[in-house]
């Protein structure tokens, strides 16, 4: 059984559907690809998945449960967690602290009590943040307040804290936007290095040199709709996509 | 200059209430960005409501006092979170900013409507003290005020920078979207900040008591007032700057009053205010950037 499965979902803005009707399945432990011209629907799909736009129409299971209307919070328990296209770190906290705070995700809730999980200090998640930083490359840099990273370590930074809560499913919202090849190819040792640990990644990006190369399996939006899906060769093969990036609008 | 150096000391220790109701008030901009104008009255409720314990128990000590009113502030800073912050929609901010300002009257007139206006005595502890170097005195009660203050300030600053709850709250104020996402309901750090600001408020409300003497529902509006000036000057949204900046105007306000009488004091304090606005509109502590 998929580990995300969306039906029929919808979300319309006023008169606009930024997703219409888009049915989706992804099993556990692939890299999955969601692309699609500017404006198709992507970032309105990860919204939808995480809470932060309420559906119009449809449904949305993850692990085998609906949670479509479960507050954001909540699905973060149910273990996903994204990244954001615009980056929104803490920026006035430390690069330490900001994988800090994602320690209170529901996952450390079943573990730690209430007193020490809030009034508790930081000596108990020591081991597990000098990991996560460790993983992103930023362990030089954890006094450092967020703000004042540069841009590629800032994107680093958001990964490990979506990390951080110790997601089942990742979405990556445009990773690498504004990276440059080399940091670019650091990127995807991580998305593969996240699968070999057993995460499943939704991976919406512009970049089609990663996105062939890492995903196992491909979806295709346009205006919102699903116009192709498949392994990234059939992909590339496919006449529908070629003509929604090359045709009509700009890519 | 004696003369000088004594009201400015006496006033710098009293300064500690105002620093304590504007951390309130800026404690609660900096997380939801919003005013919370009935955070002074609560704070003076507060402070009646611990006068509670020496109804039920004459002769209770002062002590007891003061911590039933830092129960109670933090009880009526949720009951404030509840009214006007909870059930009202974010996107409508304007309405969350009236119904502080309704609660701000209404507790004002409990407050009137209970004590039938009259000013009550409020307890006070080391006021049979006296410091004294030379001509020089250090008021024992003023003292006390002013520690007790700063102890409860200390335990804020650690709550915030030394606890995930802190941490927590700090994300909630840079960030509010990726903080859900980091699993932190943020309705819920609102609450805290209610009931951790009404806590300290509780207590301000009864140090002035303590060190005033009595209580009146007169104090709700010019309390509201200090601790907006000290907001502002400290910058809006910046502890350390309230803290600084209510002891400068405690200070200020006592000057003035020893040298140009007590009516004339709060002019100066206004004038002081429009200076900052004129020549460092951020404030003392403008918070850096980083906030969405």
């Amino acid at each position: 059984m998929a580990l995300l499965e969306l039906k029929g979902v919808s979300r319309h803005f006023g008169g606009v559907r930024a997703v219409d009707g888009l049915d989706l399945a992804v099993e556990a432990g692939q890299i999955f690809g969601l692309i699609g011209p500017n404006g198709s629907g992507k970032s309105t799909t990860v919204n939808l998945i995480t809470g932060l736009f309420a559906l119009t129409s449809g449904s949305i299971a993850f692990d085998g449960r609906d949670f479509g209307a479960l507050p954001t919070h909540l699905r973060l328990g149910r273990g996903v967690a994204r990244s954001f296209q615009n980056i929104r770190l803490f920026g006035q906290l430390t690069v330490w602290q900001n994988l800090w705070v994602a320690q209170n995700s529901p996952a450390d809730h079943a573990k730690r009590g209430f007193l020490s999980r809030w009034l508790g200090g930081q000596g108990d998640v020591r081991e597990e943040i000098s990991q996560l930083l460790e993983f992103s490359g930023l362990a030089h840099k954890q006094d450092e307040l967020a703000a004042n990273l540069a841009f590629g370590e800032q994107r680093r930074l958001e990964l490990a804290r979506a990390l951080a809560t110790r997601p089942k499913l990742v979405l990556l919202d445009e990773p690498a936007a504004g990276m440059n090849n080399e940091e670019i190819g650091l990127l995807r040792d991580r998305i593969l290095k996240m699968r070999a640990q057993g995460i499943t990644v939704l991976l919406v990006e512009h970049v089609m040199e990663l996105v062939m190369d890492v995903t196992d399996r491909i979806a295709v939006l346009n205006f919102g709709q699903k116009i192709a899906e498949g392994t990234p060769s059939e992909i590339q093969a496919d006449a529908a996509v070629r003509k929604a990036y090359l045709g009509g609008e700009t890519a | 200059m004696l003369d000088f150096l004594q009201s400015a000391s006496d006033g710098i220790l009293f300064g500690a209430t105002y620093a304590l109701i504007g951390i309130g008030f800026t404690l609660v901009f900096g997380v939801m960005h919003k005013l919370n104008l009935a955070y002074a009255a609560a704070s003076v409720g507060g402070a009646y409501c611990g006068l509670l314990i020496v109804k039920v128990a004459a002769g209770a000590p002062a002590f007891a006092v003061f911590f039933g009113a830092f129960l109670a502030g933090g009880v009526l800073g949720y009951l404030v979170y509840l009214t006007c912050f909870h059930f009202i929609p974010v996107s409508n901010p304007l309405a969350a900013l009236m119904a502080t300002v309704g609660m701000l009257l209404l507790i004002d007139e409990i407050i009137v409507h209970e004590t039938d206006g009259v000013p009550l005595n409020y307890p006070a502890m080391f006021d049979d003290v006296m410091l004294r170097v030379g001509e020089f005195t250090l008021r024992g009660d003023l003292l006390m005020v002013f520690v007790v203050s700063m102890v409860c300030m200390a335990g804020l600053l650690a709550l915030l920078y030394k606890t995930r709850l802190g941490l927590a709250t700090r994300a909630v104020s840079q960030q509010a979207v990726a903080a859900q996402l980091c699993g932190i309901r943020v309705g819920r750090v609102n609450a805290m900040t209610f009931v951790v600001t009404g806590l300290l408020g509780g207590i301000a409300g009864a140090m002035i008591g303590a060190s005033v003497g009595t209580l009146s529902p007169l104090l709700t509006t010019p309390l509201t007032i200090k601790g907006l000036i000290v907001t502002v000057i400290g910058g809006l949204g910046s502890i350390p700057g309230a803290i600084i900046a209510g002891l400068l105007v405690g200070g200020f306000e006592s000057v003035l009053q020893q040298f140009r009488g007590v009516t004339e004091r709060d002019l100066y304090v206004m004038l002081l205010l429009f200076v900052f606005l004129v020549f460092r509109p951020g404030g003392l502590f403008a918070p850096k950037g980083g906030r969405d």
